[in-house]
């Protein structure tokens, strides 16, 4: 315990009764009153200002503290929240991207569907042709009638079918290639 | 009174809480605070080094934020690192049973469980002090 001296104890009373100004903190609680009533029950009166104003900021920083736990828990909520909506965009995407590539990949299928639909009627007419032709060149042979137009078109239409089969062949291939090479970049 | 107490808590909030409830339940009148593991190992190191009085009693968080290591972990090293003597305990807001079991076998003495409520459980904790001090109390949990 301290003792303070009698001109101190005077200047804080005068401060207390001018400007309202007491002592604060723990250096009350260990300031020896016992000789002096007057100063004993300025000692008391600013203990007990001084609890008052703990009790004050104690209240306020629990409050603090519970609106600093609120936000915290709310923080962590609208994260959660944001995690969600990331996954479900991610997902959306996905779906997306899978249905482009499901266009994509009817619209190759009609496109074959209809080269092959084509090559197949180019087929049956040439091979038509082709029978029809030689059926005819091959009855003027058996019954040994010449006929030059028959034996002209024959080999004409020969050279013809055979140039044009090369030219469907590397044009189905050229085409194929060439998507294959889109498909690749893309 | 407890002569000397620190605290060690990474929330700097609960400092102002814990001195104002020390302060009015006149529990000490010298209070140091430190908000991480780290430095209290640090500060530990420079009192056993320069032979300075180790406080009374020390309150350790149990998740400290910050820090390399936690609070149980913490109160091992001051106990077998730096010599026993001093009386250490939890603070914390969990009251998970493993970890008081954990903190009980690194040489803690006491948890005490952080709340709005701290006051009447730090008052309950100074009547107890004097058998924590002697060793008569066993591990005390102050919920």
């Amino acid at each position: 315990m301290i003792k303070l001296n009698e001109e101190t104890k005077k200047v804080l009373l005068a401060l207390s009764d001018d400007k309202g100004i007491y002592l604060e903190g723990n250096i009350l609680k260990i300031i020896d009153t016992s000789d002096d009533p007057t100063f004993d029950a300025y000692i008391k009166q600013s203990i007990e200002k001084d609890n008052e104003k703990r009790t004050k900021r104690l209240e306020i920083t629990k409050q603090v503290q519970e609106q600093n736990i609120e936000l915290i828990k709310s923080k962590g909520e609208k994260d959660e929240v944001n995690k969600q909506l990331q996954k479900a965009l991610e997902k959306a995407e996905q779906a997306k991207e899978s249905a482009v590539n499901d266009l994509e990949l009817m619209q190759k299928k009609a496109q074959f569907e209809l080269i092959g639909t084509i090559v197949k009627v180019a087929l049956w007419i040439v091979c038509g042709i082709g029978v029809v032709t030689t059926g005819m060149f091959m009855i003027c042979l058996s019954l040994g009638i010449e006929n030059q137009i028959i034996e002209s078109a024959w080999s004409n239409m020969f050279g013809i079918l055979l140039t044009n089969s090369f030219s469907i062949i590397g044009t189905i291939m050229g085409v194929k290639y060439a998507s294959d090479r889109l498909d690749k970049k893309s | 009174m407890i002569d000397s107490i620190l605290l060690i808590d990474d929330e700097n909030l609960f400092h102002l809480v814990f001195e104002d409830a020390c302060s009015l339940l006149d529990i000490t009148l010298n209070l140091k605070t430190l908000s991480s593991a780290d430095e209290a190992a640090k500060y530990f190191k420079n009192l056993v080094e320069t032979k300075q009085k180790k406080p009374d009693c020390i309150f350790v968080d149990l998740n400290i934020i910050g820090s390399t290591f936690n609070g149980i972990e913490l109160i091992r090293k001051i106990n077998f690192d730096y010599g026993d003597g001093v009386v250490i305990g939890i603070i914390s807001s969990s009251n998970d049973k493993q970890e008081q079991t954990n903190a009980m076998k690194a040489g803690a003495q006491f948890w005490i469980i952080k709340s709005d409520e701290i006051e009447p459980r730090l008052s309950e904790f100074k009547k107890d002090f004097d058998g924590f001090v002697k060793r008569k109390l066993k591990f005390k949990v102050y919920a």
